[in-house]
C-alpha cells in the first residue's frame, strides 16, 4: 500500500467518527433499592384513635424536599406500634419492611426523643434475641410536645455496650435512615 | 563540546578479516561522558558480563578492556546516582566506543519525547527512570512520582492514589500513555490512574506552561508514560522479578522480554500483584487489599528505511478495596468516625477478603503508529488507538446488593491522529498536527441506582502547530492549538415521574504558548514559559448529580458552567558548576478566570437518609503558584545525596479564601553510600552496593479555614527510609536484589490529602525485599 494510499484511508476513517450521530436513550435504572416512605402506625391498647407519623420523599435524594405529616397522641396511652417502609414512586408501591426484618440481624431501628414523659420500647427481637425495632410499644404520660427521631443502621455491632438496650452510641454501621418527627401529646 | 558527539553510543567495529585462529588479544577502549553536560566522567564502573572484568574509568572518562577474544559481549556502566547502563558490543577486532551516560538528574538541556527526535521542549521536567520503576515494582504509577517535587497525591487509603502537578489533577491533568491520552472517569477524587508502570521504561512530568502538541483539555502539565524503543540486541533478553511487601503481605510478580528482529521486535510485560490488608501503626485497615493482572505487548517493525510502524496492546485489570470503616451512612456517621481513634469494623485477624465497598476497574488499549520519513527531515506519523474503560463500584448493600454495583460505567475513546515533524535545514524545529478524539461514555441500569454522571458521545478535534528555533544561545519555542469539541448528553431527571434530559454542547478552545531558554553560561541556564489555556466544563462538572456517599455530600452539576481559563507562567535556574553539583529551582504562577470547583451549600439536604451538605460545582477567580528546588551532590566513589523541597499555594481570589485540597510543603532527602566494589571484584559476586537512607517531611496544611473542612487539617510529620541494593554476577545472568524500608519509626499520623484521614491512620511501617533476574 503505498504512502498517500494509507494517508487517505486515514482521513476516511478519522472523518467517519467526526460525523455526528445521537447517543441513544439510557436505559432508567429500577430503582428497587430506593425508600420513599415511612410510616410509623401506633394503635392504642385500649380505646382511642391509630396514630400515624409519615415521611415521604417521592423523588429520592434529589428534587423536591420531602412531606413529613403526623397526628397527635394521646396522654396516658400505651400504643402497639410497628414501622412500615415502602417504595412509592412504582405503582404498585413496593414493601420494603420484609427485606429488612428478613435481615433482622443485620439491622436495627434506633429511637431518640425529647418529649418528656415519651417511652419507647423494643417489641421484637432477631433469632439471636437482640432487638430489631420494627415493632415497638410507645408510652405516653402527660401532655407535652418535642421531637422524635427514628435511625435505621445497617449492620451495627449489636453486641457492643448499650447497644441492644437501644443506645446507638456504640452502634456503628451505616445510617440507612433518620427521620425526625415533631410530636405532640395532647 | 558534546555537541560533537550527538548520538548516545557511537560505535567504530573495524572488521578484521585475518586468520581464522583465536586471538584473544582485542581491546575495547572507550571514553564515558556525562549526557547532560559532555563532560569526562570518572569513577564510572565498567563491567564484561561474560567476563566478570571490571573497571573504573580515569579522570579524562576514558577506560581499556583488554585481552578479549572475538564474539559478543555485554558490557554494563554504571555509576552512583546514575542508572546503568548496558550496551551490546560484537568484538571483532580493536574497538572505540565513545559512551554517554545519563548522570545528573537535574540536566541543563530539555526533556525530548520518546518518538520525536530532534524535539526537546523546554518545559520544567522531571524524569523517573527505568532502575527506579524496576526497584519499586510495588509501586503504582503514583506512588513512583511521590518523591517528585511539585507532585502531589490525592489518596483514598493506600491503593488509590492519583497524581497532581503543581496544584492539577483529574480533569486538568492530561496522562500520556504512550502518546494516547488515558481516557476515563478521571473526574473522580477516588479514580486512579489505570496504568502499570512496570510497562514503560520512563515516566516523566512536565511540568509546563502548556502542552500544545497533545489533547485532552490539559492546562499545562503532562505525565508521560513511555516504553523505550526495542533494543538493537539480536538476543532475547528479559527479566523475571520478585516483591514481597510486609505491609499487605503483598506479592509481586514482574516478567519481561524482548527481541529484536529484522522482520519484527517485539516486547512483552506481564504484572500480578495480590495485596491483603495494609496496617496502620497500631491496626490493620480491614478491606484495604487490592489485586492487580496486567499485560502489554510491544511490537516494532521497519517496513523499509522510511517506513515504521509500531503496535502497542495492553490490559491492566484490578480490585482495589475501600477501608470498611470509611464507608457511612450520613453527616452524623461521619462525624461520629471523626471521634473515633480506630475505625469501626477493625479486625483483629489479617485477611487478603475484598469485600464492598470495592472497585472493579479494567482499562484496555491498543495502539498502531506509523511514520513516514520524507527526506531525511520530515515525517508524517498517523496513530490509531482504541481504549475501553470498564469501571464497577460496589457499595455495602441491603438484602445481597453489595455484590451488584452501585457505579457501572463503560466509556470507549477512540483517537486519530496526524502529525507533521519538519526539522529546518536552518536549525528549528516545526510541528504540526491534527487529532481527533471520540468519546462514548455508557451507564449500566444493573445498578439499581440514578447514576452519577449521564451518558455521553464527545467528539473532539484539534489541530496546532509548533515551532522551535535557536539562535546562538537562546532557544525559542511557541505554538498554538485550536479545540472543538460537541458533547451529546442524556440525562435521567432527578424529579419523578423520571424522564429523559437532552443536552448538546459546543466549545472552543485556544491554547498558546511561548518558551524562552537561555544558556546563560556552561553551567547556567535561564527558561521563561508563559501558556494560555482554555478548558470547556467536563461532563461531570455539568451535569453530575446525586450522592457520593464517599464524601457524604450530595453532588450537583451546574449547567451554567463558562469555559475556564488559565495563564501560567514559569521562571526556571539550573546550575551546574561541576559534575559533582547541581542546582534548580522552578517557581510558578497560575491565575484563573472561571476556575471550577466545588462549592458547599449552606443548606442541608434533608432525605430519608438524614441531612446531608450540598456541593454545588461553581466558578470564581483563583490563583495557584509555588516553588520547587531541587539539588543533587556526589563526593568521590562512594557519596551522593540529594535535596528537594516544594511549595505550594492555592487562593480563591474572589471570595478571598484558600482553595481546598492544596498539598502543604514538603522536603526530601537522601544521602546514598555506594561500596566501593574494586575489593570485591575478585570474588565477583556483588557489585554496586549501595545503602541510602531517605527522610520525607511534609508540613500541617495551615493555609486553610476551619470551616473549609469537617475537621482540620492533620498534624506535620515525618517518615524515614532505609534502602539496600545489590547486584550480584551470575555466570550468564544477573540477579538485582532490593531491600527497602518505609516509615521505619512506624508513625503514626494522617496525610491531609488523603481521605481516608477522616477515618484511620495512613500506612504504618513496611518492608520491600525484592530480587530480580536478568537474562
Amino acid at each position: 500500500m503505498s504512502r498517500s494510499y494509507s494517508i487517505l484511508l486515514f482521513l476516511a476513517i478519522t472523518t467517519m467518527f467526526s460525523i455526528g450521530c445521537d447517543k441513544d436513550d439510557p436505559v432508567i435504572p429500577n430503582e428497587e433499592e430506593l425508600i420513599t416512605t415511612l410510616e410509623v402506625i401506633l394503635t392504642p391498647t385500649g380505646a382511642g384513635d391509630q396514630v400515624v407519623l409519615r415521611f415521604i420523599d417521592i423523588d429520592g435524594d434529589g428534587g423536591e424536599g420531602p412531606t413529613i405529616t403526623t397526628d397527635d397522641l394521646t396522654a396516658n396511652t400505651t400504643y402497639t406500634g410497628r414501622i412500615e417502609l415502602s417504595d412509592e414512586s412504582t405503582t404498585p408501591a413496593e414493601d420494603i419492611t420484609a427485606e429488612v426484618i428478613e435481615e433482622d440481624d443485620e439491622h436495627q431501628f434506633f429511637f431518640d426523643t425529647d418529649v418528656p414523659g415519651l417511652t419507647v420500647a423494643y417489641a421484637d427481637a432477631d433469632d439471636n434475641g437482640n432487638p430489631l425495632g420494627q415493632a415497638l410499644t410507645v408510652t405516653t404520660t402527660d401532655a407535652a410536645s418535642g421531637n422524635f427521631t427514628i435511625t435505621l443502621r445497617h449492620e451495627p455491632d449489636k453486641s457492643a455496650t448499650g447497644v441492644a438496650q437501644g443506645d446507638i452510641t456504640n452502634a456503628g454501621g451505616e445510617t440507612d435512615i433518620e427521620v425526625t418527627f415533631a410530636v405532640n401529646v395532647q | 563540546m558534546c555537541n560533537d558527539r550527538l548520538l548516545i553510543l557511537f560505535l567504530f567495529i573495524f572488521l578484521w578479516c585475518g586468520s581464522s585462529g583465536q586471538n584473544c588479544q582485542l581491546t575495547v577502549d572507550g571514553f564515558v561522558t556525562d549526557e547532560a553536560t559532555g563532560r569526562p566522567l570518572s569513577a564510572v564502573n565498567v563491567i564484561v558480563q561474560e567476563t566478570g572484568f571490571g573497571i573504573f574509568t580515569e579522570d579524562d572518562g576514558a577506560f581499556t578492556i583488554s585481552n578479549l577474544c572475538p564474539g559478543e559481549y555485554h558490557i554494563t556502566f554504571s555509576h552512583i546516582g546514575c542508572e546503568n547502563l548496558d550496551i551490546h558490543l560484537d568484538v571483532a577486532a580493536d574497538t572505540v566506543i565513545d559512551i554517554k551516560m545519563p548522570h545528573t538528574a537535574i540536566s541543563l538541556k530539555g526533556v525530548t519525547i520518546e518518538g520525536e527526535a530532534n524535539a526537546l521542549s523546554n518545559q520544567p521536567s522531571v524524569a523517573i527512570k527505568k532502575k527506579d520503576i524496576e526497584d519499586n515494582t510495588n509501586e503504582s504509577l503514583s506512588g513512583l512520582l511521590k518523591n517528585v517535587s511539585g507532585v502531589h497525591l490525592i489518596q483514598n487509603g493506600s491503593g488509590i492514589t492519583k497524581p497532581i502537578v503543581h496544584g492539577l489533577s483529574g480533569n486538568r491533568l492530561v496522562i500520556l500513555n504512550n502518546g494516547i491520552p488515558q481516557s476515563g472517569q478521571q473526574w473522580g477524587r477516588d479514580h486512579a490512574p489505570e496504568i502499570d508502570p512496570l510497562t514503560a521504561n520512563k515516566i516523566t512530568v512536565l511540568k509546563g506552561t502548556n502542552a500544545i502538541a497533545y489533547s485532552g483539555g490539559n492546562m499545562g502539565s503532562l505525565i508521560l508514560v513511555e516504553p523505550s524503543k526495542i533494543a538493537h540486541e539480536p538476543h532475547l533478553h528479559g527479566s523475571v522479578s520478585y516483591a514481597f511487601e510486609t505491609n499487605g503481605r503483598g506479592h509481586i510478580v514482574n516478567a519481561q522480554a524482548q527481541k529484536h528482529n529484522h522482520t519484527l521486535s517485539w516486547r512483552a510485560v506481564t504484572t500480578f500483584k495480590k495485596y491483603g490488608d495494609r496496617s496502620a501503626a497500631d491496626y490493620f485497615l480491614n478491606n484495604t487489599g487490592s489485586n492487580e493482572i496486567n499485560a502489554a505487548l510491544q511490537l516494532e517493525k521497519v517496513w523499509k528505511e522510511s517506513v515504521f510502524t509500531d503496535v502497542f496492546i495492553s490490559t491492566f485489570n484490578t480490585t482495589l478495596g475501600v477501608l470498611r470503616g470509611s464507608h457511612i451512612g450520613n453527616l452524623p456517621d461521619l462525624e461520629d468516625a471523626l471521634m473515633r481513634d480506630v475505625p469501626l469494623f477493625t479486625e483483629e485477624e489479617f485477611s487478603y477478603e475484598i469485600e464492598a465497598p470495592r472497585q472493579k476497574v479494567s482499562h484496555h488499549l491498543a495502539k498502531i503508529n506509523t511514520k513516514f520519513y520524507f527526506q531525511d527531515d520530515q515525517s508524517i506519523q498517523l496513530t490509531l488507538a482504541g481504549q475501553l474503560n470498564d469501571r464497577k463500584e460496589f457499595d455495602v448493600r441491603r438484602s445481597g446488593r453489595s455484590d451488584i454495583p452501585a457505579l457501572s460505567l463503560k466509556q470507549y475513546t477512540v483517537n486519530a491522529d496526524i502529525n507533521y515533524v519538519n526539522n529546518l535545514t536552518a536549525g528549528g524545529t516545526l510541528k504540526a498536527g491534527f487529532q481527533n478524539t471520540f468519546t462514548d461514555n455508557t451507564n449500566d441500569p444493573e445498578t439499581g441506582i440514578l447514576p452519577l454522571i449521564p451518558d455521553y458521545f464527545t467528539w473532539k478535534t484539534g489541530i496546532f502547530t509548533t515551532l522551535t528555533k535557536t539562535f546562538n544561545k537562546i532557544n525559542l519555542n511557541a505554538g498554538v492549538r485550536y479545540d472543538f469539541e460537541t458533547q451529546d448528553v442524556v440525562a435521567i431527571s432527578m424529579s419523578q415521574p423520571r424522564e429523559i434530559l437532552r443536552f448538546d454542547n459546543q466549545f472552543h478552545n485556544v491554547n498558546a504558548a511561548f518558551g524562552l531558554k537561555y544558556d546563560i553560561s556552561e553551567i547556567q541556564t535561564l527558561t521563561i514559559n508563559t501558556g494560555y489555556a482554555m478548558r470547556n466544563p467536563a461532563i461531570n462538572e455539568l451535569y453530575s448529580n446525586g450522592l457520593h456517599q464517599g464524601v457524604s455530600g450530595i453532588e450537583e452539576g451546574n449547567a451554567a458552567l463558562e469555559t475556564e481559563r488559565g495563564i501560567k507562567s514559569t521562571l526556571e535556574y539550573k546550575l551546574v558548576p561541576s559534575a559533582n553539583v547541581s542546582i534548580s529551582a522552578l517557581g510558578y504562577y497560575h491565575r484563573f478566570d472561571n476556575y471550577i470547583f466545588l462549592d458547599p451549600q449552606e443548606e442541608l439536604r434533608l432525605t430519608i437518609r438524614g441531612a446531608f451538605p450540598v456541593f454545588v460545582y461553581n466558578q470564581t477567580d483563583a490563583e495557584i503558584f509555588g516553588l520547587d528546588i531541587a539539588s543533587q551532590f556526589s563526593a568521590g566513589r562512594s557519596f551522593a545525596g540529594l535535596i528537594k523541597y516544594s511549595f505550594i499555594r492555592g487562593n480563591d481570589i474572589e471570595a478571598n479564601i484558600p482553595l481546598v485540597n492544596i498539598a502543604p510543603g514538603n522536603i526530601y532527602g537522601s544521602l546514598t553510600y555506594r561500596v566501593d566494589k574494586m575489593s570485591l571484584q575478585s570474588s565477583k559476586r556483588f557489585e554496586n552496593i549501595e545503602l541510602s537512607v531517605n527522610y520525607k517531611y511534609v508540613f500541617e496544611q495551615k493555609n486553610l479555614l476551619p470551616e473549609q473542612d469537617f475537621v482540620l487539617p492533620p498534624d506535620a510529620y515525618g517518615l524515614l527510609g532505609l534502602e539496600a541494593s545489590t547486584n550480584i554476577g551470575l555466570p550468564k545472568n544477573r540477579l538485582r536484589v532490593v531491600l527497602r524500608a518505609s516509615n521505619v519509626l512506624n508513625v503514626s499520623y494522617r496525610d491531609y490529602l488523603n481521605r481516608q484521614r477522616y477515618f484511620a491512620d495512613d500506612a504504618g511501617r513496611s518492608v520491600t525485599a525484592s530480587v530480580q533476574l536478568k537474562f
